[in-house]
């Protein structure tokens, strides 16, 4: 079955479909006609699925993958000033990036209607920070949508490109990860596909769409007055529902509301709550916030940051209410302020409310297993580009007495964190390995203190771009590495501008990073095998030796595809890639490739010899250069396609 | 507590984890039974512990509390351990007798017996089957997970939600071109339950 092709399933049925999904067929059924958005964990799906029913809809709508967040919020916010529905999609700190275009956004407003995804990652499951982004509605006066969990989140981004349509102003719909990676059974509408295709026009006025600060004050006071406006009107937002009559509220914003509702019937409780299930947190409407103020006790449960709670205690102020609020701040705090909420986290925190002796399984009584357990972090895949590359590296610092700082950033290679290869000692966020590593090149003095800067290539086109410059013009003496796998591989294999393919899948330009490097003017720059451990030893010696003699910056891009991606072109056209075996007459459990170079498909025997898992080899035959005593050898003799295949592999 | 069936399957990144979880989904779906899947993405499919939450029946909320679990179904015996503290008591574990040792340099790996007994001393009742050892024989290391799955189907830990032909039928539902060798997968998994 073609990846997604569920978000294009006739209307009328109940098909299983990721959260994700969902939201990308409520934008299809609301008529969405723009969609721009940069991939990241957990937001990529709505995205994918978006593409995917391009593809079979001839461009309808239009989806592109832009180089970051703020140029896709930018392009979408466009589209929208010329009467088109457009939505910008991305994860949690790609609103970080956007903020600028954002805020604007909310002081022009829309002509057509703009609603902007962020998925949020609670306990950071594959991010780098914890960060709720209701924040961001509250202060640049943008309503926040928000799913009451993946069973209506197909609902919830139609309404908000609706509200959006209805009230010409931009919307932020907010997802987290339980909600965009959780799959449900969801009931499919019509989509109208010929009102995907978008028709924009642009009509001349200035003083609706330039901000300069004569038209920006005007666009405040207007501003002012329609937050006031949807502070009233989204209590009638279809998703805000109250369910039962009991005494003590239980104020359950977004994926809460599900939490909340089984705890109450775990507890039996249906008789002592009343439920407010909200999906508009930001700004909580009045009269909704007036009745929850009328009930003696509440208890807020919602997923990240006190959003609704802090909002409620104000109007409790405000108003003069007697009410006790209880959710997560304040010495009372029942909830905990970090991490996800849980079925036992809101059952014990209700118990407490409703004055009942906590469940016994709620106490989360976890006894020790009895055995002492290793822990498994995520490690670059066997037959990784990185990994050949990485043990290059680390060869070329010890030939040259160096002790690099390896400034790192946010893509597969952040794995190279782990022993044996530890070569990413900072990670800020997309791009910093040259913004930071630059810096730190002016500073660090020492014998031997080289900067090494190891960036993706998507990473690269995202913001690492813009920091080369920087690292030009100021003349820091850094090594940058650009990793280059043809491919966005940590959010599942998206193109980008390197790869020469769009996120419709026809052909595009192909901006080649070594061709950028030039462009913005440095001098020495080498472009070497990843997978040759030779050739990329020897590049990186020679780019080392240029930036520490001339104190400029160089660049190394390590070229070599992905495996996962090379792996599924070598299926399709039926070429079949070695596994490889470790010959024990050979062997001699030096441990070289076990300990030093550390492929998940090759472990160490019981008697210190190597072992190849076969289940797990990709016949990258790295581990045969990596061998000072040609143990491995080849189940077959490896086909000459492959070994291209595993070098030029890109998305299709 | 209300009629629901959570499961939890775990793993290591890249076992079909997603794929498995997704197959009992559609089954669920095809007999008219309600399901959450949470599935993790991203950084932590690399190689990494996957856990993978399953709920089916009258359910709401996404995750499976501690100590909530009917049953665990393990690609992997260090990550059957870990996620250990999920089963309800007396719950099942369904368990691919399959260690693959952290790839970190110097890290010590437990015995497979001394991770068997931990699953023993826990659980109320232990299915194991070689499954990826059947599906290298099947001539595809990734359709281990299908014989998992079919080892618990034949273990009853779907009884009453779902059953064997709806499995089938959502398996030829989402590879029309790859049915057969899922299917043999599944089969076999059953045929190994039965003998164990």
């Amino acid at each position: 079955m073609p990846r997604y092709s569920e978000v294009l399933a006739p209307a009328g049925g109940k098909v299983l479909m990721l959260g994700n999904v969902a939201i990308a067929r409520g934008f299809l059924e609301a008529g969405v006609q723009f969609v721009a958005a940069y991939p990241g964990t957990p937001s990529t799906e709505v995205v994918e699925a978006l593409a995917a029913a391009a593809r079979r809809l001839g461009g309808r709508p239009y989806v592109e993958w832009s180089v970051n967040e703020k140029v896709a919020l930018e392009a979408a916010l466009g589209a929208a000033i010329t009467g088109v529905r457009a939505v910008a999609v991305m994860k949690h700190v790609g609103l970080n990036v956007a903020a600028d275009p954002f805020f604007s956004s909310a002081y022009l407003g829309v002509e057509g209607a703009l609603v902007v995804v962020s998925a949020d990652d609670p306990w950071m499951w594959s991010s780098q920070n914890e960060q709720d982004n209701r924040w961001y509605g509250l202060h640049a006066y943008v309503p926040v949508v928000e799913p009451t969990g993946p069973q209506d989140a197909k609902e919830a981004a139609k309404l908000a490109l609706e509200y959006s349509a209805r009230y010409k102003r931009p919307f932020l719909l907010r997802s987290t990860t339980r909600i965009s990676h959780t799959r449900v059974p969801v009931e499919t509408g019509a989509i109208p596909v010929e009102e995907l295709e978008p028709r924009g026009d642009f009509s001349k006025n200035p003083a609706r769409w330039t901000l300069i600060p004569q038209y920006a004050r005007m666009h405040r006071l207007e501003l002012l007055e329609a937050w006031d406006r949807l502070r009233r009107e989204l209590a009638g937002f279809p998703l805000n529902r109250v369910e039962g009559s009991g005494p003590v509220a239980v104020v359950a914003p977004g994926l809460g509301y599900r939490y909340a509702r089984e705890a109450v019937k775990l507890l039996g409780a249906e008789d002592e709550v009343t439920i407010y299930a909200v999906a508009t947190p930001v700004p909580l409407p009045e009269p909704l916030a007036e009745k929850i103020l009328s009930h003696d006790m509440v208890l807020v449960v919602e997923e990240g940051d006190p959003i609704v709670e802090i909002q409620l205690k104000t109007m409790a102020v405000e108003v003069d209410a007697r009410t006790r609020i209880l959710g997560k701040r304040g010495a009372q705090g029942l909830l905990p302020r970090h991490g996800e909420l849980g079925l036992e986290k809101v059952a014990a925190a209700l118990a407490k409310v409703l004055g009942r002796e906590l469940p016994a399984w709620t106490r989360g009584e976890r006894r020790e297993p009895g055995v002492k357990l290793p822990p498994r972090p995520p490690v670059l895949c066997a037959g990784c580009p990185y990994r050949s590359f990485f043990y290059a590296l680390r060869r070329a610092a010890n030939k040259l007495r160096l002790r690099p700082v390896y400034s790192g950033d946010i893509g597969c290679y952040s794995l190279g964190i782990l022993p044996p290869f530890e070569v990413q000692d900072i990670i800020v966020d997309m791009g910093a390995s040259i913004g930071s590593g630059s810096g730190m090149a002016h500073t660090l003095t020492g014998g031997g203190r080289v900067v090494v800067a190891i960036i993706g290539d998507s990473t690269f086109y995202h913001s690492g771009v813009t920091a080369l410059m920087n690292a030009v013009y100021n003349q820091s003496p850094l090594l940058v590495v650009v990793l280059d796998n043809h491919t966005t591989a940590m959010t599942g294999h998206q193109p980008h501008p390197g790869v020469g393919v769009d996120a419709e899948g026809r052909a595009a330009p192909e901006i080649r990073v070594e061709e950028v490097a030039r462009g913005i003017g440095v001098e020495k720059i080498l472009v070497s095998d990843a997978f040759d451990i030779r050739d990329s030893e020897a590049k990186l010696i020679e780019a080392l030796r240029y930036t520490i003699e001339t104190r400029k910056p160089a660049v190394v891009v390590a070229r070599g595809a992905c495996i996962l991606v090379a792996l599924q072109q070598a299926r399709r056209r039926g070429i079949k890639p070695p596994t490889y075996y470790v010959d024990p007459e050979k062997c001699t459990a030096c441990g070289i490739c076990y300990k030093a170079f550390n492929c998940p498909a090759i472990q160490r025997g019981e008697d210190g010899k190597a072992v190849i898992d076969p289940a797990l080899c990709t016949g990258c035959a790295e581990c045969v250069q990596v061998c000072p005593f040609d143990a491995f050898k080849p189940s077959q003799e490896p086909p000459e396609e492959w070994t291209v295949i595993m070098r030029t592999a890109k998305p299709a | 507590m209300a009629r629901a069936l959570n499961l939890v399957v775990t793993g290591v990144g890249g076992q079909g984890l997603i794929t498995l979880s997704s197959i009992v989904a559609r089954a669920a779906l095809r007999r008219g039974v309600d399901a959450l899947v949470a599935e993790t993405h991203g950084l932590s499919q690399r190689g990494g512990t996957v856990i993978v939450h399953v709920r089916l029946g009258d359910v709401d909320a996404p995750l499976v509390p501690p100590g909530g679990a009917d049953a665990i179904l393990a690609m992997e015996l260090i990550e059957a351990v870990r996620y250990l503290g999920y089963l309800r008591p007396g719950g099942t574990v369904v368990l691919n007798d399959y260690l693959v040792p952290p790839p970190l340099p110097g890290i010590e790996t437990p015995s497979a017996s001394s991770l068997l007994d931990a699953i023993r001393r826990r659980a109320g009742r232990i299915v194991i089957v070689p499954a990826t050892r059947k599906a290298l024989e099947l001539g595809d290391a990734r359709v281990a997970n299908m014989v998992l799955l079919g080892a618990a189907l034949e273990a009853g830990v779907f009884n009453g939600f779902i059953d064997a032909a709806a499995v089938e039928e959502a398996i030829r539902e989402s590879w029309p071109k790859a049915a057969e060798v899922n299917l043999a997968a599944l089969r076999a998994g059953r045929a190994l339950a039965k003998s164990s």
